[in-house]
């Protein structure tokens, strides 16, 4: 039954980008499952939950209260039952600082979010159905950051 | 040179001792000569005399043979008065030859045999008297004894005559000897004399040079010392000698200056000096000053303070070297700087760059507001209008929908605007890495960059090949990539936009218009295009911050991008300059250090 949906979790303190986001994915005609999170501290209570069905993609904002992206990012690549979670950052800003950190902590792609709302859709179809596995293994630092 | 000087003096005391020992030489022999001459004006009197009395013994005999004829013919005996005086005389004269010939073993044995002839001679006469005096000059006995003494008489003649003959030979032998000898010693004497006056002279004309060497050196020193007295002033140092020797401290006037104190005015004992170390420092100065004096070793560097009377606070460094002079004498040289300014400098060089930090971190903070904070609630304008667009656009009236185009227009330009200074103020190379890259795949990442412009435009850009160069890679894209769009960007309408880019390695000299070139060479690029070109009297205003020449209507932009091209040029130490000619086309010419 899972495998007909993807499962998408978005963690972002940003109520408008929330609304982007499911808003694109209502639009898209992908099967998608979205979940989303106000912030790190309750996405790691979620992925820590004995219960909890763990995302095919997850994207991380950076900067969020309480618990950050990165922080987020570190803990996940901590422990190896996430090790089959694609993570996507997804930030406002794309300073090279950022990208490098990230790519360095493990996240397999770096999205800078668009501002308008055709690109949004387009870039999220785009990142969904990425072939993950085949993805991870040619990634570079050049190629990290996604580019429409 | 006095140390050659003085290695040479081995030379001059050797000629002084040849001289000392030449002049013994000449006072010898001529004492030697001078002896054997009054030995020889002795010999010669002596022989004269000699021969004197020699011939007065015969004189003597012969007044008595005359005496004693006259007595036999007349009988009477006034005739043999001169025979009794001879007889005394005879023995007078004896008597100083053997005084003469004391010396002389011929002669004396020549005397005994006189003698005998003489006392024989002596017999003859008394025998002759003794038949005179009776008349018997018939007598056979007479005849007989008369004739015996002319004999002997004859005999004495010729001994006499012999004695005076050997005694002369003797004599001229002498003489002889003692004038060849005569005659080399005033040539021995001369060639000595001459021989050592040379050898005085080359002593003289020697001590006299090393003296001028000695005076020229002296005066350097003079020189070198009154240059070190004023260099010592001018850089704040003083210097002062530790004689391990003596132990004893010399300093140097400028010591006692640095200190606050009249030169000399104190004792330079080391006591003396501490007394104006800071209580804080005295510890470590006299442990390190008692290991330099202890050990005989070189100081290195230490630092300190000192109080001068007047309650100044000054800071010190001093050094010191161990120094061997010619004589093999141990001292230790030190030098002692004033480095409170030095100090100072450092302080104030510190502050400002912990203010140059606390501005950049707020640089940084600045970055960090305009990257996400202010890009955010834009992005949102953004992707609302978009969502509105689609959605509400058809329910909007004419003009609403040209507003809503004016609004899209303002947000997009807010946004070049944010990039753009964001780019600019990360164009910073302070926490960059300078690398060697290949220069042409730099120059192709940016043409890629603007592929799609360039696509557009139709334009043909043509470059040359680069050499690699030391830089920061991805802003020499950077600079190609806003150099190239800017041409794209200014083309004119009624040209294909063609852009050249030329390398040549420049000579700083062959290019006047680096004012102040820091290097020999440079790498030189330059860009030129046949776009709308410029007045030349905007050629350095185009590289200004947000500085425009067109209005915004006409050409989209934010002023910014030359603005980074000289700030990534400068981040190089290299220069660009622009030139223009309106309707023609515009050549930025670019310059980097050639390392």
């Amino acid at each position: 039954m899972h495998e007909d949906y993807i499962n998408i979790i978005l963690a972002d303190d940003d109520e408008d980008d929330r609304l982007f986001f499911c808003d694109a994915f209502d639009e898209l005609k992908i099967t998608t499952r979205v979940k989303t999170f106000n912030d790190g501290v309750y996405l790691m209570d979620y992925l820590n939950a004995e219960d909890s069905v763990f995302p095919n993609i997850l994207f991380l904002d950076l900067n969020m209260p309480r618990k950050s992206g990165l922080e987020c990012l570190k803990e996940i690549k901590k422990n190896d039952k996430f090790k089959d979670i694609a993570i996507a950052i997804y930030s406002t800003s794309a300073s090279e600082e950022d990208i490098e950190k990230t790519f360095i902590m493990g996240a397999n792609i770096y999205i800078k979010k668009p501002n308008d709302f055709k690109t949004l859709k387009k870039v999220l179809e785009e990142v969904v159905t990425i072939n993950w596995q085949y993805y991870t293994n040619g990634l570079n630092k050049d190629n990290f950051l996604l580019r429409l | 040179m006095p140390s050659r000087i003085f290695k040479k003096s081995w030379l001059i005391k050797s000629i002084f001792f040849i001289s000392a020992f030449v002049i013994l030489i000449i006072g010898g022999t001529t004492y030697k000569k001078i002896e054997d001459l009054s030995q020889s004006s002795d010999l010669l009197t002596k022989t004269y005399k000699t021969n004197v009395e020699l011939e007065k013994i015969f004189s003597h005999l012969k007044d008595a043979e005359t005496g004693q004829q006259g007595f036999i013919i007349t009988n009477d005996p006034i005739y043999l008065e001169p025979y009794n005086i001879g007889r005394e005389n005879i023995n007078y004269s004896f008597a100083e030859l053997k005084v003469l010939g004391s010396d002389n073993t011929t002669l004396q044995n020549n005397l005994k045999e006189l003698n005998v002839l003489i006392d024989k001679r002596m017999w003859y006469f008394e025998k002759s008297f003794r038949f005179s005096s009776v008349g018997n000059y018939n007598d056979e006995n007479f005849k007989e004894n008369f004739l015996n003494g002319k004999k002997t008489m004859d005999t004495i003649r010729g001994k006499i005559k012999g004695m005076i003959d050997t005694g002369n030979q003797l004599l001229n032998k002498r003489q002889e000897a003692y004038e060849s000898n005569l005659k080399l010693t005033p040539m021995f004497l001369y060639v000595v004399l001459l021989l050592s006056l040379m050898l005085m002279f080359a002593t003289y004309s020697k001590i006299i040079s090393d003296l001028k060497k000695i005076k020229a050196a002296n005066e350097q020193l003079e020189i070198f010392k009154e240059s070190t007295k004023q260099s010592e002033i001018i850089g704040l140092q003083g210097n002062w000698i530790w004689d391990i020797e003596e132990r004893t401290f010399t300093y140097s006037d400028n010591l006692y200056r640095l200190i606050g104190e009249k030169p000399q005015s104190f004792q330079p004992t080391l006591d003396n000096f501490v007394n104006f170390v800071h209580p804080e420092d005295i510890e470590k100065f006299r442990k390190d000053i008692d290991r330099m004096m202890a050990k005989n070793e070189d100081l290195p560097f230490i630092y300190y303070r000192i109080i001068q009377k007047n309650g100044t606070i000054k800071h010190f460094k001093t050094c010191a070297k161990l120094h061997r002079n010619l004589d093999g004498k141990r001292q230790l040289l030190g030098i002692t700087t004033d480095i409170t300014t030095e100090i100072e400098h450092f302080k104030t060089l510190e502050e400002r760059n912990l203010e140059l930090e606390r501005n950049n971190k707020e640089l940084s903070a600045f970055n960090y507001v305009a990257s996400h904070d202010l890009q955010e609630p834009l992005r949102k304008i953004q992707t609302f209008l978009s969502r509105f667009e689609d959605k509400e656009a058809h329910k909007l009236s004419e003009s609403g929908m040209m507003y809503m185009d004016r609004i899209k227009n303002a947000a997009t330009r807010m946004r070049m605007l944010i990039d753009d200074l964001l780019q600019f103020s990360r164009t910073n190379k302070a926490d960059k890495a300078f690398e060697l890259a290949d220069i042409n795949i730099l120059l192709k990442n940016a043409q890629q960059d603007l592929a799609e412009s360039i696509t557009d435009e139709k334009a043909i850009i043509t470059s040359n090949k680069f050499p690699s160069i030391k830089v920061i890679p991805f802003q020499i894209q950077q600079l190609f990539s806003n150099l190239i769009s800017n041409s794209l960007k200014y083309k004119s309408k009624d040209r294909i936009p063609e852009i050249r880019i030329i390398y040549n390695k420049a000579k700083a000299s062959d290019e006047p218009i680096i004012l102040n070139p820091k290097k020999p060479y440079y790498h030189k690029i330059t860009i030129t295009d046949n776009g709308i070109g410029f007045e030349n009297k905007y050629a350095e205003n185009i590289f200004v911050l947000f500085n425009r020449l067109h209005g915004k209507h006409e050409y989209s932009g934010t002023g910014i991008g030359l603005s980074i091209c000289k700030k990534i040029v400068e981040n190089h130490q290299g220069f660009i300059f622009a030139n223009g000619k309106p309707n023609v086309g515009a050549t930025f010419t670019i310059y980097f250090p050639y390392l």
